[in-house]
């Protein structure tokens, strides 16, 4: 049946959950853009012979390709402008620097640079000569400062006005949020509730 | 120096620093810090937290930050011993002081600069004036100038001169010798005794409440402190009477809102009440027999080591009326009709027995349903986790979970924050809510495990006072009593831990005093030994004062040891905050007990 391909993209897209990005699917793509083609072809030479010969009968043939057609072009650009927003979320969530593990399924590297650049230009434009980091704090924060707790030792860690705390084992320290939401995640600091 | 105003001279000074918090393993110390820290967050002051447990570390803590901070926050500890000394610090260096140990060492009284005391200048405080102790240094340079004149040109014309200049001058090499003895005299009598004075957390519950940033939590935490001084018997009963009035004071300023019944607080919130409860601990989480079986007060009084103190026991139940099968159950599965005037009752019938003192005024808190403390409860619950004997855990570790216990929230892990990140997308709500809830753990449940272990601990404490007392475990060496906990005692463990061996040990003299005959016994001090560490071949020896109604808990022994480790040059470690608990290795033990014997004879 026709467009059985197309849907399979999408299936495959809607089965990994938000977030995910799956391998971009070349061979599928290509399938259903051969099929694509030949469906054209189909239609082409249909509409010839029906304006040559006047033959009304293969009129709803024609309809129906072009309907698939039409099917095809929507579900292969749904499938391109998904994978384009699941990219785009990842420079939100991770940063400009992606995780080794993130970057091996992308194929779009050309997009995803453009698209951190004009990110980029955008945020040193706002907020007058320095510019304003705003994939900072998603939500709101309850506070500037949060209380973390380190987990293991991690060292010395220096903080923007300069001043370096040294992180050791199950000391607990009052830092400014952005700093530590980096240690957060990688697991060195815990955020402490109390 | 002392500080006069604390909010000008310590918060304002730190407002806008970043602070180094230094505190010592004790429950007043924790409370007192979350106090601080609470403070801390309201006003968004960057803050360090290191946990120390002695001197050692509180050297090696100082090593590793001195370089970045210049405010350090030092919380019972640093008091008792001349700190620029022991730590010499960069002039830049400023330290706050706020410590419960006395006497203040008088070098940190009198230095102007780098030391502030964030101490009340009490009365029992006495330190000697400045002129008796410290003395310009002028007046020798003046004697020495003199001196090198006359002895480098002795003519004829100079010896009228002579003798009058070597009179004055012997004149004053006596009265700079007598100043010296005096002067020495002095301070030994300062520095003789050791004891405490106002909690910590009373203090920085103060400075909040002259911000008027003070909360209900740190007014529980302020009452969880002074608490802990009581427990472990740090504090005469008067000074805790009167501590408890000046809190009963802000608690009823606390409570105002409960009484008005239309706008009532809900049932989730926190609400602290005065009460007039009995002295059995951990009466409301455990059985009530098992709770009297294992108050140091009822068992003492009872004397449960004998068979005859047991048989008492039962005929106090039985005079109350108490069913054993209700008694021995849980208690909030007693029937509520006993329940109801339970501690009446039990007032009642222990006047009867000779117990005079079986209700103490103290605090309790109740917050939803379920959750009800009293300020005891928690000292015990917070001292079990502290000083668990766990192998994994680390002093820091088990620092920081009985640091934990203190806060009522739940507890939100790193994990939840992770994922909340990366939720940035809808999730069906469910599914949300129970990744939130599957990963989070409620404080409460570290409380109620720190109960837990405080019954095992209590329970331990009552089998090993019974032991000794009936084996006679207890010598009279003269000057003080001793005991020595053999290696395969059971429980030996938790008593390598300083707070639970003074507590064994407060228990052991209670018990002895009640038990012996001899009269002069009963007024002697006790000193208490103790395996710490089998592969090291350490032990932990601990002096507590003589056992007293009217005792003032002013401890000698801390000067004690360190002269006895001098004269017989054991190898000893002073490296707790308290001078009256020592580390010795095993081998030292008859010689130092020996130098300790001659010394206090």
């Amino acid at each position: 049946m026709f467009c059985e391909k197309a849907i399979e993209l999408i299936r495959e897209l809607h089965r990994m959950s938000d977030g995910q990005l799956p391998a971009f699917n070349e061979d599928g793509l290509r399938q259903v853009l051969q099929e694509m083609e030949a469906l054209y072809e189909q239609n082409q030479s249909d509409v010839n012979e029906a304006k040559s010969e006047g033959r009304a009968k293969l009129i709803p043939s024609i309809k129906l390709r072009h309907c698939c057609l039409l099917r095809n072009q929507r579900c292969v650009t749904a499938y391109l402008y998904d994978r384009l927003l699941r990219i785009r979320a990842l420079r939100w969530e991770y940063g400009s620097v992606l995780p080794a593990n993130v970057r091996f399924h992308m194929c779009a590297e050309e997009w995803f640079s453009q698209y951190k650049k004009s990110l980029a230009s955008f945020m040193r434009s706002l907020g007058g000569n320095e510019g304003l980091d705003i994939t900072q704090d998603m939500k709101p924060p309850k506070s500037l400062y949060i209380e973390v707790r380190c987990l293991k030792d991690h060292g010395e860690f220096e903080i923007d006005d300069g001043t370096v705390i040294l992180l050791k084992k199950n000391s607990q320290h009052f830092l400014p949020r952005w700093k530590c939401e980096q240690l957060i995640r990688q697991g060195v600091l815990e955020h402490v509730v109390s | 120096m002392f500080i006069a105003d604390i909010r000008k001279d310590f918060y304002e000074v730190v407002a806008n620093q970043r602070v180094v918090l230094l505190v010592a393993p004790d429950i007043d110390a924790l409370c007192a810090c979350k106090i601080l820290q609470a403070l801390f967050h309201c006003d968004q002051i960057q803050y360090t937290l290191v946990p120390v447990t002695g001197w050692q570390e509180l050297g090696t803590a100082f090593l590793e930050h001195k370089e970045q901070f210049r405010y350090f926050v030092l919380i019972n500890c640093g008091a008792n011993v001349d700190l620029l000394e022991m730590l010499q610090p960069d002039d830049d260096s400023i330290f706050f002081i706020c410590d419960t140990h006395r006497p203040v060492d008088v070098v940190n009284v009198y230095n102007d600069t780098q030391i502030k005391l964030l101490i009340k200048q009490d009365d029992d405080l006495s330190v000697p004036s400045y002129d008796d102790i410290f003395r310009d240094e002028d007046e020798e340079g003046e004697d020495s100038g003199n001196e090198s004149d006359e002895g480098s040109e002795p003519s004829g014309k100079r010896r009228r001169f002579d003798e009058g200049a070597v009179e004055r001058r012997i004149e004053r090499q006596r009265a700079k010798r007598e100043w010296e003895a005096r002067r020495r005299e002095i301070l030994f009598d300062y520095e003789q005794y050791e004891y405490h004075g106002t909690s910590a957390a009373m203090m920085f519950f103060e400075l909040a409440w002259v911000l008027t940033k003070d909360t209900k939590d740190m007014l529980w935490w302020a009452i969880i402190g002074l608490t802990d001084q009581w427990v472990h018997d740090k504090i005469t009963n008067m000074k805790y009477v009167t501590d408890i009035a000046t809190m009963q004071r802000h608690v009823s300023r606390h409570n105002h809102r409960n009484e008005d019944e239309e706008n009532s607080l809900s049932i989730d919130c926190m609400r602290i009440s005065f009460e007039y409860d009995l002295r059995l601990t951990l009466y409301q989480h455990w059985s009530l027999y098992e709770s009297i079986y294992n108050s140091c007060y009822t068992s003492c009084s009872f004397k449960l080591w004998t068979l005859n103190g047991q048989k008492k026991l039962q005929e106090f139940l039985a005079d109350m009326g108490l069913p054993l099968k209700q008694v021995r159950q849980k208690f909030n599965s007693m029937d509520m009709s006993i329940k109801e005037n339970l501690r009446d009752v039990i007032e009642e019938s222990s006047n009867k027995y000779g117990m005079k003192d079986i209700r103490i005024q103290t605090f309790g808190v109740h917050f939803g349903f379920k959750n009800r403390f009293l300020a005891s409860d928690m000292v015990h619950a917070t001292a079990a986790l502290l000083e668990s004997a766990e192998k994994d855990d680390s002093e820091t570790d088990n620092f920081i979970k009985a640091l934990d216990a203190l806060s009522r929230c739940a507890k939100e892990t790193k994990f939840t924050l992770q994922r909340l990140n990366l939720l940035t997308f809808p999730l069906k709500m469910s599914s949300f809510f129970f990744l939130l809830f599957s990963l989070c753990r409620s404080n409460i449940d570290r409380l109620h495990s720190g109960i837990a272990l405080a019954k095992k601990k209590l329970i331990a404490i009552q089998q090993t006072v019974a032991s000794c007392i009936c084996t006679n475990l207890i010598l009279s060496q003269g000057p003080f009593l001793y005991c020595y906990l053999m290696e395969g005692t059971p429980d030996v463990k938790l008593f390598s831990k300083p707070m639970a061996l003074t507590l064994l040990c407060k228990y052991l003299l209670k018990a002895f005093v009640h038990s012996t005959r001899n009269k002069r016994c009963k007024l002697l001090p006790l000193v208490m030994a103790a395996p710490k560490d089998v592969e090291k071949g350490t032990v932990i020896v601990v002096g507590i004062p003589p056992e007293s109604e009217t005792s003032d808990k002013k401890n000698f022994f801390g000067r004690a040891f360190e002269k006895a480790a001098e004269s017989t040059s054991s190898r000893t470690l002073h490296d707790h905050f308290d001078t009256s608990i020592i580390e010795l290795k095993t081998e030292d033990r008859s010689k130092f007990l020996d130098a300790l014997i001659t010394l206090l004879s």
